[in-house]
């Protein structure tokens, strides 16, 4: 199997600048293009465990087009078309690689809705997942982030894939994406990670992506069963709180935080109830990362 | 130009089962651009193909079959509640385009995804209509001032109205074309031959021959033709199932030149036919002849409309064609409006009102 | 003229339900909805069998204090509005034949 790794800087580039770097991540396959060196550079650090897909078929189509021309010298941007098609406004150019991330995103979240999809960060340990359903700012990120260098499986940390017809919560297996405060705190919570550059001053502040394991890479096939539902927030100083919340008021909160609940229909209805009924779901107050991830590991222990 | 995969897969679904994966990469990519994707997925399941597909492909139509089981539904859902609000009209409320091929079960309810509801009631009823509808939870969503005085004054209609909690939107119609167009359709006689919808007291559509002119007239006097595929697909299904009824073809022409809509439709049959194969008799296509435009507009009319009728992917464009869809753009706005309001509209709304999406 | 009150034609009643506590799909708005125990005891009743509000007061008048007995009828009574509101129930004058 062809791994981005396999590849040189200069294969990589030729593939970008041709008909496409065709990577696959967890279910999906995506033809990237671009002639942008941020681009290629990011996904040649981040990517590298990644398989590469020879068939000519993707399911999205993304094309990162850095200004060329006298526009290379001053300001230069990034503008992404989607399949051909321009949906947002144009990036400075060193945001290229979390362009790409978002843009991935966007694109699962905008048509994947074979899978019920849930804003939230979800790892696994001893074969349970742990979902983290939350709101921007709520901590969800680092914690996910923390979970996945003490020994968790990431299956994702911004798009939760639930499958339609078993429930089962499937990777993407993608980057963890990190704001601001969190790069420094993860930076030396994990000093053996990598990450990418940090890009400044882009509308979520300043963003950085940490590489993920090859481990969870490895099993990015392989889907796992929902636990634990557990809305963090962190905040300074706190006492470790873990609080049981009714699983109705549970689903609907779930349910608030699908992209697409409403889409699905009964569906998504069924699907969603059958997967908070094999698990429990709670609120979640941390401060310490320690603490928290000693939490769950017992948790994760305890579980049959 | 040769024709695309997708209209391929359209004319013949069947023929599919011999694609490879670039290919069916690159169909899937025009379906989506041209937003056919549910209703391929339809076609599929019809044809029994679907268990032939490779799996990548199955999967990606499972998106779109999902979106679709919805959609019907909550289409029917707001048809009951458009009714209930306006039940106190005392008129007869006629369902145009997806709408009501969703309600009256039509063939070109499979697969088609929509959002809006639009609907026709007569002209000195629209106020009473608006404040219906608000009463029952719509409001109006127009963007800003000179969007408001656009519908208003220059088209003499409302803005689209928006349902507050639902967030479904209505767009109230009197007429099928603006009265600022050249040609008036005459709303009286459509609604004259309007049909009762079973279970729905109070709804109406169209009668089959006003259906498919209204679907030649939107598709020839639009400016957009980014759903020009999709909605002649419409029109070529709509003209099958049709076809079937008594008579259907000798009356259909008949009515166009009553309604002076003989040239779109003398378009809309060319087009069909040649892109769908839609088998229209000659007889019908005769009694239109008077209606045909000189050889050398006809000429340029093939070739504008081929390319504008083609998805608008990279992949079906020539060099010609971003040209073609733009005058096609500026034509189906002329069309509509007087060249004078034309400019400041087209002027505005490319300066002032550019949208822009955030992530 | 007694009123006759059902489940709207089309409700499936999907739900799922932990400790006394319901969420429910509504298959004709697409709404999910939260319902407390007593919603869903009377759609239960009603999925059984059509009734009236005198028969709805006697099912439940057994687990209700006497103290608020009195108030069970004007209770009902909301909770059924509150239901048909969201198209989850219907009513009908009693002999007539649309919708129950």
């Amino acid at each position: 199997m062809l791994t981005v790794g396999a590849l040189t800087r200069k294969e990589v580039g030729a593939r970008l600048g041709g008909a496409g770097l065709f990577l696959r991540t967890g279910p999906f396959v995506s033809c990237i293009r671009s002639n942008s060196a941020v681009v290629a550079d990011g996904l040649m650090q981040m990517y590298s465990a990644y398989p590469v897909d020879d068939t000519g078929y993707a399911d999205f189509h993304l094309h990162l087009r850095q200004s060329t021309g006298w526009r290379r010298w001053f300001r230069p941007q990034v503008h992404f078309y989607h399949d051909g098609e321009a949906p947002f406004e144009p990036m400075p150019a060193s945001h290229g690689f979390a362009m790409l991330e978002w843009m991935l995103n966007w694109c699962v979240s905008g048509s994947a809705h074979a899978y019920l999809i849930v804003h939230a960060a979800v790892v696994e340990k001893n074969g349970h997942a742990l979902m983290l359903p939350a709101p921007p700012g709520s901590g969800k990120s680092t914690l996910c982030a923390a979970l996945v260098s003490r020994g968790w499986r990431l299956l994702s940390d911004e798009l939760a894939l639930v499958g339609l017809d078993d429930q089962l919560v499937r990777p993407l297996a993608r980057p963890v994406s990190l704001k601001n405060a969190s790069i420094s705190v993860m930076k030396a919570y994990a000093p053996d990670a990598q990450f990418t550059r940090a890009a400044m001053d882009t509308t979520k502040g300043t963003v950085a992506h940490m590489k993920v394991p090859d481990a969870s890479v490895a099993r990015a096939a392989e889907p796992a069963r929902l636990a634990w539902v557990v809305f963090p927030r962190y905040q300074a100083g706190a006492a470790l709180s873990l609080t049981p919340i009714p699983q109705a008021r549970a689903f609907m909160r779930v349910a608030e935080n699908a992209f697409n609940y409403s889409l699905t229909g009964a569906r998504g209805f069924q699907a969603l109830g059958k997967m908070m009924d094999g698990g429990a779901s709670f609120d979640f107050t941390y401060s310490a990362l320690d603490e928290a991830i000693a939490l769950f590991d017992g948790m994760s222990e305890d579980r049959p | 130009m040769k024709p695309s995969l997708l209209l391929g897969a359209l004319r013949d679904p069947g023929s599919v089962r011999g694609l490879g994966l670039v290919q069916w990469d690159l169909l899937l990519r025009q379906a989506d651009r041209a937003k056919l994707t549910a209703c391929l997925a339809c076609l599929f399941d019809d044809a029994g193909v679907s268990s032939a597909l490779p799996a990548p492909v199955d999967a990606r139509l499972e998106w779109a079959r999902v979106a679709m089981r919805r959609h019907t539904d909550a289409v029917h859902f707001e048809v009951k509640r458009i009714q209930a609000a306006l039940a106190g009209l005392g008129v007869p409320v006629i369902l145009l385009k997806g709408a009501a091929y969703c309600a009256a079960g039509l063939a070109p309810a499979r697969g088609r995804l929509f959002s809006d509801i639009d609907i026709m009631v007569p002209k000195d009823r629209l106020p009473d209509a608006e404040s219906a509808l608000l009463v029952h939870g719509w409001v109006g969503s127009a963007q800003d001032e000179y969007d408001e005085r656009y519908y208003r004054q220059w088209m003499h209609e409302i803005p689209p109205m928006q349902h507050m909690r639902r967030q479904s939107v209505i767009d109230v119609h009197h007429a099928i074309l603006p009265e600022t167009a050249r040609v008036r359709p005459d709303p009286a006689r459509l609604r004259a031959a309007a049909v009762a919808l079973p279970g729905l007291p109070g709804v109406q559509t169209l009668a089959p021959a006003d259906m498919v002119l209204h679907s030649a007239v939107h598709l020839f006097y639009d400016g957009e033709f980014d759903n020009g595929l999709r909605d002649l697909f419409d029109l070529h299904r709509l003209l099958g199932q049709f076809g079937a009824l008594p008579g259907f073809w000798d009356h259909l022409p008949v009515r166009a030149v009553e309604m002076e809509l003989a040239r779109p439709l003398l378009y809309a049959l060319r087009y069909s036919a040649r892109l769908f194969g839609t088998p229209v008799p000659e007889t019908t296509v005769a009694a239109l002849g008077s209606a045909a435009p000189n050889r050398v507009l006809m000429a340029l009319m093939d070739a504008l409309l081929l390319r504008g009728l083609q998805p608008a992917h990279a992949s079906c464009n020539d060099s010609r064609s971003t040209i073609a869809r733009t005058m096609l753009y500026i034509r189906g706005n002329w069309l509509r409006m007087p060249p004078v309001l034309l400019a400041r509209h087209l002027f505005h709304k490319a300066f002032i009102t550019k949208n822009t999406s955030k992530a | 003229m007694s009123r006759v009150w059902c489940i709207a034609p089309g409700q499936q009643l999907a739900m799922w339900g932990w400790d006394d506590e319901f969420v429910l799909y509504n298959d004709l708005s697409g709404d999910t909805h939260l319902l407390s125990g007593d919603s869903h005891a009377i759609l239960t009743r009603l999925q059984q069998a059509p009734a009236t509000l005198a028969g709805l007061v006697a099912a439940f008048s057994g687990g209700v204090d006497p103290d608020d007995a009195a108030e069970l009828p004007d209770t009902i009574t909301a909770l059924l509005l509150n239901l048909q509101n969201l198209f989850l129930v219907d009513s009908r004058t009693a002999g007539l034949a649309e919708p129950c």
